[in-house]
């Protein structure tokens, strides 16, 4: 008799699944364009966007119920956790292999290279991940100070100190080319 | 500086941020979650085995005196430990879990169960009162409770919660609140005859599927052999010990159901 109740509720629960899948699914449909592009403004390179993109909406669509629960803007929520997985695979990347740069993608797309040869782009490309998302945070996706430091999870603080080493070591770079 | 930041705001804006050599599938997105997901529920649903299992011990332990009232006491404490112990785990591995835990109990059929199911729970019940198999003759018990069970043996079951209060005007029989059902004279314990009478939960139906909320006709239908008695309709059963399903109706509603043993010796009941 337990079983029969328990079942029900399991069956219920299943259907509810069933609806959260198709809904994370449509999700996944609507936003995947603008978190490729994103994932290559914080990435440097549409491979690396891919990867990212796919790992994160991975991680979050088998929590799918969670994050809707929490009543966050969803797609705010996977941006942010695209930051900061790329900020960790970068540093684990380092790690591992502390003198290599992280080489250029062999061949490019046409349009992809007028873009790679864009000096503010490879000026971009050279600053470490966590500066590079402080700047893709602010320009990209127009967010405040605060708004970057909740994102990633440092203090005002420090996403002033990355911004500003950022800007300059952009016009550094600028400079230079 | 102004020029810098137009720039970034430009560079962010063009268009061959679009482009994307390797597109992502919706499809192998979905396959990559599911994947993630079953493997954390495998992790979290064998923790629930064994929480279970360890509850299922636990209470086995508890009701020692007789085998099936772990059953029964899933069925009545709605607050025991497996329910709360059994996270919202999907849908697999909990009919695996739950397949595992219930199949413990040799006598998964109580006589009387917390919610309709009338094809399920109208079978007699193994009790030592063995019977004839007609709904009329079950056992008189509720979950792990039944009429005529002693008070060490009633109190042994955990259902009952104490301090009892006295039931009669002078103190012979004693009232309990039992953990479904709050009221403070739920069971009546006599001090001869033991368990004398048993409320059950509002949400519960007997095994023909009437319950508080029933109509009295509905009852009349289900119990050919009631009769009306006052603003009560009793259906007498033909069990050893006999007993009578007492209805509590507001005239056309039932209100309340306990089951009363007919030996009764309280002046309350």
């Amino acid at each position: 008799m337990t079983a029969v109740l328990q079942l029900g509720s399991a069956v219920e629960h299943g259907g509810g699944r069933a609806e959260a899948v198709g809904d994370f699914a449509e999700f996944v449909r609507i936003s995947m364009p603008g978190l490729l592009r994103y994932g290559h403004a914080l990435t440097g390179n549409p491979h690396d966007s891919a990867d990212l993109v796919q790992a994160v909406l991975e991680k979050v669509g088998s929590r799918w119920v969670a994050v809707q629960r929490k009543g966050d803007d969803p797609l705010a929520y996977v941006r942010r956790a695209m930051a900061n997985t790329h900020i960790s695979i970068w540093r684990r990347r380092r790690r591992e292999n502390l003198v290599a740069d992280i080489p250029d993608s062999g061949a490019v797309a046409p349009e992809l290279s007028r873009l790679e040869n864009e000096p503010l782009w490879q000026a971009l490309r050279s600053l470490p991940p966590r500066q590079r998302a402080v700047v893709v945070l602010r320009y990209y996706e127009n967010l405040s100070e605060a708004e970057i430091a909740h994102a990633l999870g440092i203090s005002c603080g420090t996403v002033k100190s990355q911004s500003s080493k950022a800007m300059a070591s952009l016009r550094t770079r600028l400079g230079e080319d | 500086m102004g020029d810098l930041d137009d720039d970034l705001r430009r560079l962010f804006s063009d268009d061959r941020l679009d482009v994307h050599s390797a597109p992502v599938s919706t499809e192998d997105v979905l396959r990559g979650a599911e994947r993630r997901r079953r493997r954390r529920t495998a992790v979290a649903g064998t923790f629930a085995l064994v929480t279970l299992v360890g509850a299922g011990i636990g209470l086995s332990r508890l009701g020692v005196p007789s085998p099936d009232s772990t059953v029964g006491a899933l069925l009545t404490t709605s607050t025991s430990a497996p329910t709360t112990s059994t996270p919202p785990p999907p849908v697999s591995t909990v009919i695996s879990t739950e397949t595992v835990t219930l199949g413990q109990p040799p006598n998964s059929t109580g006589g009387n169960t917390g919610k309709p199911n009338p094809g399920g729970t109208s079978r007699p019940n193994s009790t030592p009162s063995s019977s004839p198999p007609t709904p009329e003759s079950q056992a008189g018990r509720y979950g792990t409770l039944a009429l005529g069970m002693s008070e060490a043996d009633a109190l042994a079951t955990g259902s009952l919660v104490e301090p009892s209060s006295p039931a009669d005007p002078d103190g012979r029989c004693k009232a309990y609140a039992t953990k479904s059902v709050p009221d403070a004279d739920a069971v009546i314990v006599s001090p001869a005859k033991g368990i004398v009478r048993i409320t059950m939960p509002s949400y519960a139906k007997t095994p023909k599927n009437v319950g508080a909320g029933s109509s009295v006709s509905d009852v009349k239908a289900a119990y050919k052999n009631s009769t009306q008695s006052g603003s009560s309709v009793l259906a007498p059963m033909s069990a050893t010990p006999p007993w009578t399903y007492v209805f509590e109706t507001d005239g056309a509603t039932v209100t309340a159901v306990f089951m009363r043993l007919n030996a009764n010796d309280c002046a309350s009941v």
